[in-house]
């Protein structure tokens, strides 16, 4: 369920199971442009909204480069409201953070709010192989638990799973309850899910969320959700564990609320999600609910190597999803074919990162480069540029497939001789005319990557443009 | 009073598959008042290389289209994507290299795609020609996103007499082509063309138009794969009046 | 504690590319000292009779709805006519706030505590409103319950009109300016729901599946 060996390298097998699974591109095909019109009619209401998203990308670039300051004083304001703040090097010290905690309290249920580190850290798999049960609360988390997935999306888990897919998991797992009850439409699933989880809430003695925001100056956390899922799991068990990576804090209250601003907007299009909740540290005296320990766990696994590296401004990133919303590639496969927890643009450029570019080089390569990620980013982050630079990082290291790196040296010798690069377009032009007479090629030697699926156009008549410029000028 | 000196980028892909494009080219220049120059010496912008993280082959082509390039008023390219290369990447390729950086700069600062070159530095908001028929016009990527050429083509193709212009949904997202990528992922990238051609076919229009090449090879071909009827031309070929040339992969 | 000391000499030896060597501690004091809101929308700066007007149209457009109460001795025989309309049971939960002390419940089952597996129905006060886009703040501590928030299938919230707010910065000033500083602050806009499952939105995930205001003059 946790994704701690990426099938990453795989990228082209997952694709083409991707594009076999049918449910999948149904799902796809089912909500294809949502997303992308409820974030424009977002931005068209608010006039501010590009200047809001620069200001929001200074903040981070001002946090990113005051970094160590902001994350001491962050430590210092949950420690003096009684918190504990753990600092996890790898996902294998968050994972033994975690656990230690859990045990500590002698947990043996662990309710989840959504959380992408905890993902990163495999820390379901980890939990439940020392007899603790993780249970995810999000209900599309919870929907993939059932189904023994990973999310597909950083947003929508689920966003991959149909229907009838939701209600067939939810017949098999439930199985206590009536098989003749009605679960035809929606609603009837979300109640018997509510139901379900309901329960679950109490029972748990340690709940985990991540955070979308720490505020430096007041040492709160922030999560963003619209079930009220993250809330029920950290106020109802003793402990609350926060998992977040370092690049989430942010200097103060002003500059969560600009973040703020941008981030429901482009996530799903709302000014403002339905619950946004500030959390400082543990109950206090008088207090008639609360968990009684807070701690949040601090994650490194590889971020503090992008700093100061030409992949730092990917630490702006607030984890939105508008950039794979937008994606066509993403919208093609959906998340899974990607092979580990970040999909879409934002993982092309994040997971190479985290997981080294030897085992991630595939994600930047799947791309055409449009730029529609980056056009929509409310953190001005350039994908494409670093997905370009990850290739040339690959590059570097001659992970570049062979066939590929000869190929671009012998273009690249002829492009710099203009006198054989003639010759060599004159030559080409005449063989693909004299074979292509019928206009175009529905096969062609060595471009089965393109024939596979369409027709060659071939050359006009007449020769290249330059040899008929020169004889006309002549 | 002489109009300005506009040396023509042709590109790869027209040079060699598509001159009628640079032509037509040539002749809005003309009639807009240019002298066009087509330096010998230009090839490609070095764009596959630098897509593919080979930064030094990049460079060394990059350098022969910036000396290639020096002392006209404007280069012009009928592609956003090449000209995109020039105008936006350059730069960031010569990073290290103060000196080529300048020059860089300095070639990009003068270098236009071409229906953007004609309505925001030219002003030509009209084109004298009629095109009986109607198109859609697809945005290519690095054209609309690196370049913002948008309304421009759209405006000129609105001049034209008897052309009847409808958007088809979606007309900003990636065709699949992606230079390399259609070849390196053609799985993924057939799903993106066919979502194209599908959108192209919604329209009910005579013909898809586009900026570049690259993405109109792959709509005609995947139209032609599916027995689709649409043809797919440059928006120069319409802008120009150029209708007899046979479209993109059809027989002459 | 090695964890610690290594992850913040990464960082820092990484910072160093930004700022040299030592100008950094300046910039962050700075910064928290005057906290520059440089953009702030004209959503978040409405006033008067306007901000009243947005704050509720925006809550409507979150699902909320709302009703108004003239004097808070109303407010029992407002949500028994709410529950009678919405077919709910006579009971209501919530927490020991001021507002609420010595009013007359009636034929209402008004019980005080945190919120329980099953609650029909939650009541709470908001500490503030934010017209910026109808949202309510409300604070957890003594008097007020964060559970019965979450756990209402129909939650009620009393506002006062005079504790609406127009955007993030004056509710923080305002935050500031009182000291202010509770374990919890929830921000709340509509009720709880979920597109999770066919990418179609349902009210009530988790949290109340209806949210009512009754805006106090």
């Amino acid at each position: 369920m946790s994704h701690s060996s990426p099938t990453t390298p795989a990228f082209r097998a997952n694709v083409r199971a991707a594009l076999d699974n049918t449910n999948l591109q149904a799902a796809l095909r089912g909500q294809r442009g949502n997303f992308v019109r409820k974030r424009a009619a977002a931005r068209e209401a608010l006039p501010e909204f590009d200047a809001l998203r620069d200001h929001a990308r200074d903040i981070k670039n001002h946090t990113l480069a005051n970094l160590d300051r902001y994350l001491e004083i962050y430590e210092k304001n949950v420690t003096e409201s009684g918190g504990t703040v753990h600092w996890a090097e790898t996902a294998e010290d968050a994972r033994r953070i975690v656990l230690e905690i859990c045990q500590s309290v002698g947990a043996k249920t662990v309710n989840k709010g959504k959380t992408m580190i905890s993902e990163e850290c495999g820390i379901n798999d980890h939990l439940q192989a020392n007899g603790i049960t993780p249970v995810e609360t999000d209900l599309g988390e919870y929907i993939i638990q059932l189904r023994g997935e990973a999310p597909s999306h950083i947003l929508a888990p689920a966003i991959h799973v149909t229907v009838a897919e939701v209600e067939a998991a939810f017949r098999q797992f439930h199985d206590d309850l009536d098989p003749a009850r009605d679960l035809s439409d929606i609603a009837s699933l979300q109640v018997e899910a509510r139901g379900r989880l309901r329960a679950k809430y109490f029972e748990a003695e340690v709940g985990i969320t991540g955070a979308n925001l720490l505020i430096a100056e007041t040492g709160q956390s922030v999560i963003v959700t619209n079930e009220g899922n993250g809330d029920l799991s950290q106020s109802l068990p003793k402990v609350h564990i926060v998992m977040a990576s370092l690049e989430k804090v942010v200097p103060t209250l002003e500059d969560a609320s600009t973040v703020l601003r941008v981030l429901a907007r482009s996530a799903t299009g709302q000014e403002a999600a339905v619950y946004t909740t500030f959390s400082k540290g543990p109950r206090r005296a008088g207090d008639p609910d609360g968990p009684e320990q807070y701690h949040v766990v601090l994650l490194d696994n590889g971020r503090s190597g992008m700093l100061g590296t030409e992949f730092e401004e990917m630490l702006r990133c607030i984890r939105c999803g508008a950039c794979m919303n937008h994606c066509p590639v993403y919208q093609a496969v959906g998340g899974h074919a990607y092979g580990w927890v970040y999909p879409g643009p934002m993982g092309a450029v994040l997971t190479p990162g985290l997981i080294g570019v030897e085992q991630g080089g595939q994600l930047p390569n799947a791309s055409t480069f449009c730029g529609r990620c980056e056009a929509v980013c409310p953190m001005r982050i350039p994908l494409p540029k670093m997905m370009r630079n990850w290739r040339e990082r690959e590059f570097e290291k001659k992970l570049t497939p062979k066939a590929m790196r000869s190929g671009l040296g012998l273009w690249a010798w002829f492009a710099r001789r203009p006198w054989a690069y003639r010759t060599g377009t004159r030559v080409a032009n005449r063989v693909l005319k004299t074979l292509g007479k019928k206009g175009s090629f529905s096969s062609l030697p060595l471009a089965g990557g393109w024939t596979d699926h369409r027709d060659f156009p071939a050359p006009q008549s007449g020769g290249t443009f330059m040899d008929q410029w020169k004889a006309v000028r002549r | 009073m002489a109009g300005p000196r506009v040396a023509l980028f042709v590109t790869c892909l027209v040079d060699m598959f598509r001159p009628s494009v640079g032509f037509a080219t040539v002749k809005l220049l003309t009639g807009a008042g240019c002298t066009v120059e087509v330096p010998a010496a230009q090839t490609c912008c070095g764009q596959p290389a630098w897509n593919s993280g080979d930064r030094e082959s990049a460079k060394a082509v990059a350098r022969g289209v910036i000396a290639a390039f020096e002392g006209y008023d404007h280069v012009v390219v009928p592609s956003g994507s090449c000209a995109a290369t020039i105008v936006r990447d350059y730069g960031e390729m010569f990073r290290d290299d103060g000196e080529w950086q300048a020059r860089a700069r300095e070639l990009a600062g003068r270098t236009h795609e071409i229906t953007s070159f004609l309505t925001d530095v030219l002003k030509v908001k009209t084109v004298c020609q009629a095109v009986a028929g109607s198109a859609t016009y697809h945005d290519s990527c690095s054209g609309l996103r690196s370049l913002g050429v948008s309304a421009q083509p759209r405006q000129l193709l609105a001049s034209v007499e008897g052309l009847d212009l409808r958007e088809m949904e979606d007309p900003d997202v990636c065709c699949g082509f992606g230079g390399l990528f259609c070849v390196k992922y053609p799985d993924i990238s057939n799903v993106m063309v066919s979502d194209k051609t599908r959108d192209i076919a919604g329209t009910g229009a005579d013909m898809v138009l586009a900026g570049d090449l690259g993405c109109l090879m792959n709509m005609a071909g995947k139209a032609r794969r599916e027995g689709r009827t649409f043809q797919a031309r440059h928006v120069v070929e319409v802008l120009a009046g150029d209708m007899q040339t046979p479209a993109i992969g059809e027989s002459e | 504690m090695s964890g610690r000391r290594n992850i913040l000499e990464r960082v820092r030896r990484a910072a160093a590319v930004h700022r040299g060597d030592g100008t950094g501690a300046d910039a962050v004091a700075e910064r928290l000292r005057d906290r520059p809101a440089p953009v702030v929308p004209q959503q978040a700066r409405t006033v008067g009779q306007g901000r009243v007007t947005q704050f509720l149209t925006k809550l409507e457009a979150a699902d909320a709805t709302v009703g108004r109460v003239s004097d808070i001795a109303e407010l029992p025989k407002a949500i028994a006519r709410e529950l009678r309309k919405r077919n709910l049971p006579a009971v209501v939960r919530m927490g020991k706030d001021d507002i609420f002390q010595g009013l007359d419940w009636g034929s209402i089952e008004a019980s005080v505590g945190v919120g329980r597996v099953e609650e029909p129905v939650t009541l709470s006060r908001a500490e503030y409103g934010l017209a910026e886009t109808g949202t309510l703040v409300l604070v957890s501590g003594p008097e007020n319950p964060v559970t019965l928030t979450f756990l209402g299938e129909t939650h009620f919230v009393v506002l006062r009109e005079s504790d609406l707010r127009s955007g993030f910065e004056d509710l923080w000033a305002d935050f500031r300016a009182r000291g202010l500083d509770p374990r919890t602050v929830n921000l709340v806009t509509g009720p709880s729901r979920s597109g999770d499952i066919g990418q179609t939105l349902q009210l009530g995930a988790h949290g109340p599946m209806a949210l009512h205001v009754f805006l106090l003059d």
